[in-house]
């Protein structure tokens, strides 16, 4: 091309440019919805109630759609399992339903295909194999639902051959064998956290790994109202920090693999304390475990164990053990005899609202199914919501087994590690689109109801089994819809209800829940020989040589949450670190072997070998290390290659469990951890204050005067409302769920690792977590931080282009189209609270992601500042909800998606205008303190002091006025 | 530079015009007022065309359906929420689905093309695709519900869509005409109105 031709073309193409820039913008085209349905209100949020199922657990929850697309996943008042607050990966997975990275159709030898054509594929296999008497094998998670169960049921009439096998990868076997030999059956009984005033974790993380209910039961006792309110105590014995251990009024070091022997050393303590044994067991059992011996054994100074045993023996009835499901199952047997000694059963166990769960298979089940399949003697094999390829520790034996069998087929969400062996793939739907029910607990039913039509080619994966059934005997249905509404008219209904079926049936899937009669159940009796087999065998327990590796279950579960970027970029709420699983060690450990954060070493461990960063943990016990399962995934977008995967080394005992003598070895390579907050220690300040009951006592005699910094700017007008916010750190346990909720609500974008390193996390919310003390006394300090919406806020003042101001009603506000992206106000906000979009992290993304931005939020573009508006949206929302009732507003109009979703209702938010309102009683807590008050920024949220109830015990002095001063 | 192109040793060749700055005298008399003037034409016509409200004032799409408003609203007298319905429900005023026109139009000029258009969208539940005639600037969120409860008119801001064949923008949207109204609405309150002022917070409409 010539340069004269050349310019003839960059003149014409910049006329072109500037004529069409002249012409009116495409406004687009509105699309009423083509039927009139009582629901769809454009703009108007419907809500519907429906089930989150996850292993053995169900809880039922609120779904938030709009314009007939769930956004954000709430809780459910009227369950007891979540009390208003909906799970952490419930309110997560949301992402999930939009995820780029779903299996879209069917698939046959990989390629794309029909779901008729798939299910005739397998219709003719299963037949095949069934005619032949060959095994045919079903292979699903735990299956809490009783119309699934119904169904298999059914199909297992049709096939005699067909082998169900329901496996959990994260369930412990060592659980569950403890369990069956402790009392012959698997029923786990329910833990009630709120009739307890003793309560010891042994290894075990209730507040981390719980439902929301018993975070909630838990916090209910840290904030008592009066004086002469109790406190429940909290003890915890273990090795790694959990966040458990971080709430714990007294925390001991423990060696895992002798935890039995610490529990029966208790036993043997609570037994001198005059607490009978049970039936059949002998005082000489115990003989062996001299308390003060096997304290020291662990490092525990032997008072601290004295006092643990006199607290439990005293809160005999109200006491509880929990035992963590990695330990070994003396350990857990141990549990079931102290839990048993303190009179738990019925008491703080609620064997009544016990699970009834027939076994699950164990590791070891699976690997004899397998290498049954690898033999070829087996049929058919089917995995539903089960990935083998990915959870089964030797993938080798997995792709043998399937290599054999001749009808392979997966139910599957994803293209994962099993269905790219299988010949068969079948497209399901997500559980926000499929029906169904679930049994959390006897007396308790929930239904699970599509929130939205599918999105994709798929199919519920029940229907893959009511098809079989159509094809093979006739039966009448193929839609899983119909199956279930059938079954619960026959069943559930049954004529037990004075109301007609369909009115019953819309009433449920209204609540979410139906509460039925419990059926009285007997009280267990622990077997006497499982504990004597136990004692013995812990008698003869000695520490282990090299280190022990604690495998724990993370917070992507079995790993299907892998692909998720919000709970892969959700710090942990101890370590902070985002994206990926580390090995952690204690300090100790770490200095011994020259290690730092982020040095990769070997984990050698019976015969597997994996490669693992590490993460120096304060608080961790010497010669453990941890490691998390659900990483380290070889597929999705998000997920593939992020970690390792810690079920490789889980060659001999499933689910999170105990390993020892695990080598390590250090390599010359490392890696830089994306961590969330590079900061450690509190260095002595009282920005998170934390004080025990009797300074608390002492501080109400006398309360310390804090006067208001001068200031020489004017106070703000009153207005008609204040907002403010009051988060009680006393009831807070450090969760997490108000960021991903804030996360969900307000479209906050994921940066992935790369940004996190550079420190480019865009959290409205995060939870600040500090250490004081050394490894002996480690205490954590945890806090939710956010904008706290200053009155004099030191953002606003700076900003050039008055992009950040304040309203009348004490918001600080954020208007993006204003801002310049100077980043001055982040610069000066004293509370590090104010992100920036350093890229353009939302501007690339197409459907269906894009489905799941909340539209009442703007998307926030490259070179915009953002921070926590207070769920702005929904004061608004709430403000214009009492105008068209014509009333004003009131207390509890307004929850932000934090607030929310708050288990333990550590959030609470309103106008501080209307004294009777909660907020403003809390705000004037004499717990009562606001963050870097000697700012005279005059911060909006008001932190109430976390309360302590460390035993009495002599010698350490824990007086200090100063709150946490003093490291 | 004049020297550069016009010297001797110019590598320019014979057969191209030779480009020569006119003389200094020329450029002060002429060109320079010629170009002041040229400029500043070219920036207010610029300024005058593109100002928002020339722009988006008047605005009318021709619609898939040749609804008219007078008919309907005006000569009918049907009241506006019968069809705008989410009005007082949500933020939006929303547009009716076809189901809203056929309940008169199952009965009413059935034969008309443009009837048979929406009856045929009702059958085969393809929603049609109206021009939209407001939008809203970015990163603004306008809620009808606390306008319409106030008692304002809809043709405060609308414009007598009762009188209009085809609906045409009438508000510019710009935030002077909502940063005015909400600083003093007494005009387009109902005379009894108790309401004097609203709130002129960023976040009101911006968030």
């Amino acid at each position: 091309m010539s340069r004269r031709r050349f310019l003839t073309l960059l003149g014409a193409s910049a006329a072109f440019a500037a004529g069409s820039g002249c012409s009116r913008i495409d406004r687009g085209t509105i699309l009423p919805a083509a039927r009139k349905l009582p629901e769809a209100v454009p703009g108007a949020a419907v809500r519907y109630a429906t089930t989150f199922s996850e292993g053995l657990d169900s809880y039922s929850v609120l779904v938030k759609t709009r314009e007939g697309r769930p956004i954000h996943v709430q809780g459910n008042d009227l369950d007891p399992l979540g009390r208003g607050a909906a799970p952490l990966r419930a309110v997560a997975d949301v992402l999930r339903l939009y995820d780029p990275d779903r299996l879209r159709h069917s698939l046959i030898d990989g390629a794309r295909t029909s779901w008729d054509d798939a299910v005739a594929r397998l219709v003719q296999g299963v037949s095949e194999a069934s005619a032949a008497r060959h095994p045919i094998v079903l292979v699903t998670g735990a299956m809490p639902s009783p119309t699934r169960r119904a169904l298999v049921a059914d199909l297992a009439r049709v096939l005699p051959t067909l082998e169900h096998v329901r496996w959990e990868p994260v369930v412990s076997d060592e659980e569950q064998a403890a369990l069956r030999a402790c009392f012959g059956n698997l029923t786990r009984p329910r833990p009630r956290l709120e009739r307890a005033r003793a309560l010891l974790a042994i290894e075990a993380d209730p507040l981390g790994d719980g439902a929301p209910a018993d975070i909630a039961a838990f916090a209910d006792q840290r904030r008592p109202a009066a004086e002469s309110d109790a406190m429940n105590r909290l003890w915890v014995a273990e090795a790694r920090l959990s966040l458990t251990g971080s709430k714990a009024d007294q925390r001991l070091p423990l060696r895992p693999a002798l935890a039995a022997r610490l529990a029966f050393a208790l036993a043997r303590s609570l037994h001198a304390l005059g607490l009978p044994l049970p039936a059949g067991i002998s005082a000489d059992l115990l003989a062996p475990f001299e308390p003060d011996l096997i304290a020291r054994e662990n490092g525990v100074p032997p008072a601290q164990l004295r006092a643990l045993a006199s607290d439990l023996a005293a809160a005999r009835g109200a006491a509880l053990v929990l035992v963590g499901p990695c330990l070994p199952a003396a350990a857990h047997v141990a549990g079931h005899l102290l839990n048993a000694m303190l009179e738990a059963d019925s008491h703080t166990l609620d064997v009544g609202d016990a699970r009834d769960d027939d076994a699950l298979a164990t590791l070891a089940d699976v690997r004899a199914l397998l290498e049954r399949m690898a033999t070829g003697k087996v049929g058919a094999a089917i995995f539903w919501g089960a990935n083998p390829a990915y959870s089964f520790p030797d993938e080798g034996l997995v792709r043998a087994a399937l290599e054999r069998t001749p009808v392979r087929a997966a139910i599957a969400l994803h293209r994962d590690e099993t269905v790219s062996l299988c010949s068969l793939a079948f497209a399901e739907h997500h559980w926000l689109e499929s029906w169904g029910d679930h049994a959390p607990r006897p007396d308790l039913l929930t239904l699970q109801q599509p929130a939205l039509l599918p999105l994709f080619d798929t199919r519920p994966g029940e229907d893959v089994l009511l098809t079989l059934l159509n094809r093979l005997a006739g039966t009448a249905t193929t839609e899983y819809a119909e199956y279930l509404k059938e079954r619960w008219r026959r069943e559930v209904h049954a004529g037990r209800y004075p109301v007609p079926f369909e009115r019953f049936w819309h009433s449920v899937l209204h609540d979410g829940v139906l509460r039925r009669p419990a059926t009285p159940r007997p009280t267990r009796r622990l077997q006497s020989e499982a504990v004597a087999t136990a004692a013995r065998a812990a008698a003869q327990d000695a520490p282990s040589r090299g280190l022990d590796l604690l495998i724990t279950r993370g917070p992507l579960h079995d790993g299907r949450y892998s692909n998720n970027g919000w709970l892969q970029e959700l710090p942990d709420p101890v370590t902070k670190l985002t994206w990926g699983n580390v090995l952690s060690l204690s300090p100790a450990d770490a200095h011994r072997l020259g290690l730092s954060d982020g040095a990769l070493i070997r984990i050698q461990a019976a015969g597997a070998v994996l490669t693992a960063p590490v993460f120096v943990q304060s608080g961790q016990a010497d010669g453990v290390a941890t490691l998390a399962l659900g990483h380290g995934r070889q597929t999705g977008g998000v997920a593939n290659g992020v970690g390792v995967n810690a079920f490789r080394l889980l060659l001999h005992s499933g689910g999170p469990a105990l390993l020892r003598d695990v080598s390590i070895s250090p390599t010359a390579a490392s890696v830089v951890l994306p961590t969330a907050q590079p900061h450690q220690r509190i260095e002595g300040r009282d920005i998170v204050r934390s004080v025990t009951r009797a300074q608390h006592v002492r501080r109400l005699a006398a309360p310390p005067s804090e006067s208001e910094p001068l200031t020489l700017y004017p106070s703000a007008a009153p207005a008609q409302h204040k907002w403010v916010m009051a988060i009680d750190l006393s009831a807070c346990v450090g969760c997490s769920a108000c960021a991903i909720a804030c996360q969900s609500e307000n479209n906050i974008p994921v940066v992935g690792p790369e940004q996190v390193r550079r420190g480019r996390v865009m959290h409205w919310m995060r939870i600040d977590r500090y250490y004081e003390g050394d490894s002996d006394r480690l205490r954590v300090l945890t806090q939710p931080m956010l904008c706290q919406q200053c009155d004099h806020a030191p953002c606003e003042p700076v900003c050039p282009v008055n992009a950040t101001t304040h309203s009348a009603e004490g918001l600080n506000q954020m208007t993006y189209n204003r801002c310049v992206g100077t980043r001055y106000c982040a610069n000066n906000c004293p509370y590090k609270v104010r992100r920036f979009n350093y890229l353009d992290f939302t501007g690339m993304k197409t459907a269906p992601e894009t489905l799941v931005f909340n539209p009442e939020v703007s998307v926030r573009p490259r070179g915009v500042m953002e921070k926590c508006t207070f769920c702005v949206q929904r004061i608004e929302e709430a403000r214009a909800a009492a105008k068209v009732a014509g009333r004003p507003m009131r207390d509890g109009d307004v929850t932000p998606a934090c607030a929310a979703a708050c288990p333990a209702v550590a959030i609470v938010f309103g106008d501080l205008m209307d004294p009777a309102s909660r907020v403003a009683k809390l705000a004037r807590d004499p717990r009562g303190y606001r963050v870097l008050a000697e700012l005279g920024v005059r911060p909006a949220i008001t932190y109430l002091y976390e309360l302590k109830n460390p035993p009495e015990i002599p010698a350490a002095s824990d007086d200090d006025p100063g709150g946490t001063r003093g490291r | 530079m004049t020297q550069e192109i016009t010297g001797p040793e110019s590598p320019t060749p014979q057969h191209l015009p030779r480009f020569v700055l006119p003389p200094l005298d020329q450029l002060a008399r002429f060109w320079l007022p010629v170009g002041t003037v040229a400029v500043a034409t070219t920036v207010a016509l610029v300024g005058w065309f593109t100002q928002p409200d020339r722009l988006v004032r008047g605005y009318a799409p021709s619609q898939p359906i040749p609804y008219s408003h007078r008919l309907h609203a005006g000569t009918l007298q049907i009241p506006c929420e019968y069809c705008h319905s989410a009005v007082r429900r949500s933020r939006h005023a929303s547009v009716p689905p076809v189901d809203v026109c056929m309940n008169c139009h199952r009965v009413t000029k059935t034969d008309s093309p443009a009837i048979r258009q929406i009856a045929d969208a009702q059958a085969t539940a393809k929603p049609i695709a109206w021009q939209r005639v407001y939008l809203l600037p970015d990163h603004v969120y306008f809620d009808h519900r606390p306008h319409v409860v106030a008692g304002i008119l809809c043709q405060t801001c609308h414009g007598p869509v009762e009188t209009m064949e085809v609906v045409s923008q009438q508000m510019s949207l710009r935030m002077g005409n909502c940063l005015g109204c909400h600083r003093d609405p007494r005009a387009a309150l109902p005379p009894d109105s108790p309401i004097t002022r609203a709130p002129d917070n960023c976040a009101t409409c911006h968030r």
